[in-house]
């Protein structure tokens, strides 16, 4: 007894002193808040406590924001703003010269169309089939079945890699001299070139893409679906409802603003997709995978002729795309909090 | 009209039993209350019934038939939830509609029966709002019209009041009392409110640790009770329970403990020096009669009810004793007080919790 009240002593005088510690260390503050406090005034000191991450966010988003914009607006080569000269719209009109602007063909700037339609054939492809096997993946991972904890783990795990890392696992299995191929000619099969083909490239790269972010909105769904009250069901079991019939009018229905967040969020990430494909197929074979975040990347960077403006007017308009989808988004979100 | 009979269920989840074998019958037109404390079966037994929970052993029946390995659906019994299990994006009317659209009813006819049963449950001005839109009551009568709807052999009520509000509660029972009047269905209805069950059975079911203490007309469960637990859990404020000793005397037993002196006679069943307890109800504890005391109390707490008082006292070596006096009286706390139980009142149970006497026989 004697022992424990010594060490309940001890502890309480160790907290006492970290606790003093801790006082001094803001105490060092407190002289230059007062300070700040008496130029700024009171209602003014929610944004000296912003700033750092104002500072931040300004810095590395408004800012380089503006240049973009602005940079779509002139042309040459230069780097800097004061030496480059003003285009005016000459830029969005390159980009947007088509004779016809389904057939990329008779657009000026082909490349960028064709980036524009690569993106969303893939989009499309991605997010209805990353949708559907999420939908199918949470409703079976909530269910009672057997190391269900075991298997939400697997499907998460490569939401937690690099999509880097996730290209190079699968390049490593796809390529030519791959494990896939390795494991073909060990069974007296020939090797299949994964990559020569613009529809198997395509292919590839949305089933890859899907393998790497599916678990997150797996997580997104199933979250909706333990949200559904199971009093619910069983009200529906005691209606002698069908099981269909359930997933129709009870779970689909009340998973709908869930599903209309993902369905938005894939697309937002669809349309930016960049870093796995680019790693795993580098835009071919020849533009077959090329995608507008690849476009901007190689005008503005990798060709000899860095053409900045060209590269910033794309990035606006793509801008503008994530920017009708984040609007989709937020009042998605408003939806399913209202209810 | 329908009968419910239970027949030795058992239900386990693992290892662990939770109903040790129940057997209960529910006649056809009864109102029939579950009460018992938290965790004691009364909700897993009703789920039995309803057929959404298997059972271990046993037999559940329906009017006679066996509906062991019959679906929840084609038991033909609806079933109003504690949360009300209202389908939250469907419309009051599409709710009510939803069980009747999966029998494939034809559209006329369910339109109906969704506005008579509107009508009897005052919801038909409600039929187009989503349940967020309602209050606590209105869900309640949304839900109970929901099952009313579909015509079923007979009602499972799990708790459907305790989400109200104590006003809105004593309202509903009402309501629901006169719905059962009015329809004359079997309903089963689990609470653990006993308040609830005094004043809406014709038959309460006790249970405790998944068995049955105790069935019977609610003041059968009062006056009557059968054991120390439903002595204790029947009656509100509960009854007074005090450990006593019979001591033989040359008139009979006397039952003592500190400070206190009960006088019972002969009691069937009590030898001298055998453990007791005694069970009086604090509307039959009376007050400075003038003869001698069975004991003396101080008080030391008081609730002004208008219509009467508690009084909540403390006697040396006894667990608290509870008064309830009609009328408003001066106590105040301190004061001490010489306390009588009522003969023709007083309860006495063996050392195992079992009754030997209910009344004294005045």
């Amino acid at each position: 007894m004697a022992n424990l009240t010594d060490r309940i002593k001890i502890s309480d005088r160790l907290a006492g002193v970290a606790a003093w510690l801790v006082l001094q260390f803001f105490r060092i503050f407190e002289i230059p808040l007062s300070l700040i406090q008496r130029i700024v005034g009171v209602r003014g000191m929610p944004w000296i406590f912003l700033l750092p991450n104002l500072a931040f966010f300004g810095l590395f988003v408004v800012i380089p924001l503006c240049i973009n914009f602005a940079f779509s607006f002139t042309g040459g080569t230069d780097l800097f703003l004061s030496d480059r000269i003003y285009t005016g719209t000459e830029q969005y009109g390159f980009l947007l010269d088509c004779e016809t602007f389904g057939d990329p063909i008779t657009c000026r700037e082909d490349r960028f169309w064709k980036g524009l339609y690569n993106t969303a054939t893939f989009t499309v492809f991605q997010v209805t089939f990353l949708v559907l096997f999420s939908m199918i993946t949470a409703l079976i991972l909530n269910r009672e079945i057997r190391g269900r904890g075991f298997f939400r783990a697997v499907f998460f795990f490569p939401v937690l890699l690099s999509p880097v890392v996730v290209a190079l696992i699968w390049k490593w299995i796809l390529l030519r001299d791959g494990i896939m191929n390795a494991f073909l000619v060990s069974v007296g099969l020939d090797k299949i070139l994964f990559f020569v083909s613009p529809e198997w490239s395509m292919f590839w790269a949305v089933f890859v893409s899907i393998w790497a972010h599916m678990g997150f909105y797996t997580l997104i769904l199933l979250a909706g679906l333990q949200a559904i009250p199971p009093d619910l069901y069983e009200a529906a079991e005691m209606d002698g409802t069908s099981k269909e019939r359930v997933f129709w009018r009870i779970t689909l229905p009340l998973l709908w603003p869930n599903l209309l967040v993902v369905v938005v969020l894939a697309l937002i990430k669809g349309v930016q997709i960049f870093d796995e494909v680019f790693v795993l197929t580098g835009g071919g074979p020849g533009t077959a995978t090329q995608f507008i975040v690849q476009y901007i990347y190689n005008t503005g960077f990798t060709e000899p002729v860095r053409n900045f403006g060209l590269a910033s007017a794309a990035s606006i308009v793509l801008g503008l795309v994530l920017f009708v989808l984040t609007i989709t988004q937020l009042a998605a979100t408003r939806a399913r909090d209202n209810g | 009209m329908t009968e419910i009979q239970l027949k030795q269920i058992r239900k386990s989840y693992g290892n662990v039993e939770v109903i040790h074998g129940i057997d209960l019958t529910v006649n056809s037109g009864e109102f029939c209350v579950f009460v018992g404390p938290s965790g004691c079966g009364k909700s897993t037994l009703l789920r039995i019934i309803a057929g959404l929970d298997d059972v271990t052993s046993g037999t559940v029946e329906i009017d006679g038939e066996t509906v062991n390995g019959v679906t929840a659906s084609e038991r033909g019994l609806a079933m109003v939830f504690q949360s009300y299990a209202l389908y939250p994006h469907m419309s009051v009317y599409k709710n009510m509609a939803f069980g009747l659209e999966n029998a494939k009813l034809p559209k006329a006819e369910i339109d109906r029966k969704v506005r008579d049963t509107a009508e009897l449950l005052q919801i038909t001005d409600y039929l187009d709002r989503k349940p967020k839109a309602l209050s606590g009551g209105q869900r309640q009568r949304v839900a109970i019209g929901r099952a009313i709807v579909r015509d079923p052999k007979a009602f499972l009520f799990d708790e459907p009041l305790s989400n109200l509000d104590a006003e809105l509660r004593v309202t509903m029972r009402k309501e629901l009392s006169a719905l059962h009047a009015k329809m004359g269905d079997t309903m089963i209805y689990v609470t653990h409110d006993q308040v609830e069950a005094l004043t809406l059975a014709d038959k309460i079911v006790v249970l405790q640790k998944g068995r049955i203490e105790q069935v019977g007309p609610p003041l059968d469960l009062y006056n009557k009770p059968q054991n120390v637990f439903v002595a204790g859990f029947i009656g509100s404020p509960r009854m007074n329970l005090i450990d006593a000793t019979a001591v033989a005397g040359p008139e009979g037993l006397t039952l003592t403990a500190p400070n206190l002196s009960v006088f019972v006679g002969k009691i069937a069943g009590l030898e001298a020096g055998a453990r007791c307890t005694l069970g009086i109800r604090p509307e039959h504890v009376l007050l400075n009669t003038g003869g001698t005391p069975d004991t003396t109390c101080e008080v030391i707490f008081t609730e002004q009810l208008g219509g009467e008082t508690y009084l909540y006292c403390d006697v040396e070596g006894l667990p608290q004793i509870t008064i309830q006096q009609v009328g408003q009286l001066p106590f105040v706390k301190g004061q001490s007080l010489e306390l009588n139980f009522a003969r023709e009142n007083l309860h006495v149970f063996d050392a195992d919790g079992q009754v030997l006497v209910n009344g004294l026989g005045g």
